[in-house]
């Protein structure tokens, strides 16, 4: 019963791979967005094409819609104009199985203190909507989860609860709990903001490694333009909802300086 | 049927553990996911429906889980269509479900507040039939199923909605079964408390067990635990007292919430910070 529509829905994956040739997985189309309860627009006739194995940086300043932007890659945020496709797919009508396999950290995970949520269940959690409604956790869903805290050197929180963790723990805890996912696009919402000085040098080495051995498409949102990840081939530079450089990062830094 | 021969304690026995389950079990889910608002509006609408079914000769209990019903199925999409918290417009409906009750008992003003429709509002172990009993016991084997087997979900969504989404999963449809689902359950409790206090058996369980634990697992599983006890005790209190089991069961609740808050180890530890 659950089966049936997930094996259409990846056969219309494949098929529409196909007709794009495998190569492009982001397509975005004439795409605007206003911020929710207010008429201001947040993005402005985006049009942006990402492909597979790309690792792409936003940059811009505060408000200028790069949030926005990854939340409406991901569909959490539908536009009030253009499309989205990912892998050959719109992502208004086949948000739910995409989401499946797109990785997101949020800007905003800080939880309260009393929080009743063990670390290693937050990353196992980040399997649940492939695992499909009414199946639970495997043992290699739960392996998969320890492998990944492992990786990223928090294994030994996996007991502790959220809300006794610091804000970076709390942070590797996000990222564990969407690589943990496997996904095939990797979306960061200023993933290194709360790292202690040493995880800021090893995390972005790690995702290196990772986009770079598992041809994960990644899009990094960030301020800290002077850590930007060795193997970032692209930039895009958002300001007042527009794209106003794509680029190669040096010229995008350059083009961010010049216009702030 | 096993209850025929039950007499009044053994009902309210049986009422009390039945009730404790399900009001101890959704509160956590109204705790975690703020539905505060749910429980008053719940029973006001239950009010309203047992006043509808007595102007209308109909079982007012069944009316009464019916139109509760309706107004929980209407709170989710409402809310969403709104941008708004399903509290706010829960808030909402509050006063619209009590206007709509007064309005129902002029049709009938010679029953009035006289009748069965002040029983959901006050509570009537006494009243408390085999058929509701069989009612309670369907809804709680219902609700223990369903949230075993979608509990994964459940999980993710009280720790963050957003997140669940961004994973793949509906929530939307999730957030509107627990809606209902709180819905069903104040409407079964009313007899036991009544519309006026039923808030505690929602709150007050889940509220303690949160106290101790850190793992929202163990919480699921103590949360109507502690209902059921807090019911009993509330039950026998009441019964050496003489005082209304209502009242009793609240007064004990609301005893054990504060001894929980005086000894919780959360608290030790924030202190020693």
């Amino acid at each position: 019963m659950v089966c049936i529509p997930k094996m259409l829905t990846i056969y219309r994956f494949k098929e529409a791979e196909e007709m794009i040739n495998g190569k492009e997985i982001i397509r975005l189309e004439n795409v605007s967005t206003v911020y929710e309860g207010e008429n201001r627009a947040a993005l402005r006739d985006i049009s942006l094409s990402i492909k597979e194995n790309e690792l792409v940086y936003i940059i811009g300043p505060n408000a200028s819609g790069k949030t926005t932007l990854l939340e409406t890659i991901n569909g959490l945020l539908n536009p009030f104009k253009g499309s989205i496709f990912v892998s050959g797919l719109n992502i208004k009508k086949h948000g739910r199985y995409l989401r499946t396999e797109i990785g997101y950290v949020p800007q905003d995970f800080m939880v309260e203190p009393g929080e009743p949520y063990l670390a290693h269940d937050v990353v196992v959690m980040g399997r649940y909507g492939k695992m499909g409604v009414l199946n639970k956790p495997s043992k290699r869903d739960r392996e998969k989860a320890h492998n990944t805290m492992k990786m990223l050197e928090i294994d030994e929180l996996s007991n502790r609860p959220m809300g006794k963790l610091s804000g970076g723990q709390q942070q590797k805890v996000m990222i564990a709990r969407a690589l943990a996912k496997e996904p095939r696009i990797l979306l960061m919402d200023e993933p290194f903001s709360n790292l202690d000085p040493e995880s800021k040098r090893k995390i972005p080495e790690l995702i290196t490694e990772i986009h770079e051995k598992n041809n994960l498409t990644t899009i990094i949102v960030t301020h800290e333009t002077h850590r930007m990840i060795k193997s970032c081939t692209r930039a895009l530079v958002l300001d007042n909802g527009r794209i106003i450089a794509d680029e190669i990062p040096e010229k995008s830094l350059q083009t961010l300086e010049t216009y702030s | 049927m096993i209850w025929l021969g039950f007499d009044i304690v053994g009902k309210a026995v049986f009422s009390c553990i039945l009730i404790g389950v399900l009001t101890g079990l959704m509160g956590v889910f109204v705790v975690r996911m703020r539905l505060s608002a749910i429980g008053y509006s719940m029973s006001h609408g239950a009010f309203a429906g047992a006043a509808l079914g007595v102007a209308t000769s109909i079982n007012p209990l069944v009316s009464a889980m019916l139109f509760a019903s309706f107004v929980a199925l209407i709170i989710g999409p409402v809310a969403d269509k709104a941008k708004l918290h399903p509290d706010t417009i829960t808030s909402i409906l509050f006063p619209l479900n009590m206007a709509l009750a007064f309005i129902f008992l002029t049709l009938t003003p010679e029953i009035g507040l006289t009748s069965q429709v002040a029983n959901v509002l006050w509570g009537s172990i006494i009243s408390i039939t085999n058929n509701d009993l069989v009612y309670m016991t369907t809804i709680c084997a219902f609700t223990l199923s369903v949230i075993y087997l979608v509990w994964k979900e459940l999980f993710a969504i009280m720790y963050n909605r957003k997140l669940a989404e961004a994973d793949g999963i509906n929530t939307r449809i999730f957030i509107y079964f627990i809606i209902l689902l709180s819905g069903i359950v104040t409407t079964l409790s009313l007899k036991l408390v009544g519309g006026l206090l039923v808030y505690a058996l929602l709150f007050n369980p889940a509220s303690t067990a949160l106290q101790f634990l850190e793992d929202m697992r163990k919480v699921i599983i103590v949360s109507p635990i502690i209902g059921v006890t807090t019911n009993l005790l509330g039950l026998v209190a009441s019964l050496y007292l003489d005082i209304p089991v209502g009242s009793s069961i609240v007064l004990v609740s609301t005893i054990v919430f504060a001894l929980s808050v005086l000894v919780s180890p959360k608290r030790r530890r924030r202190m020693m910070e």
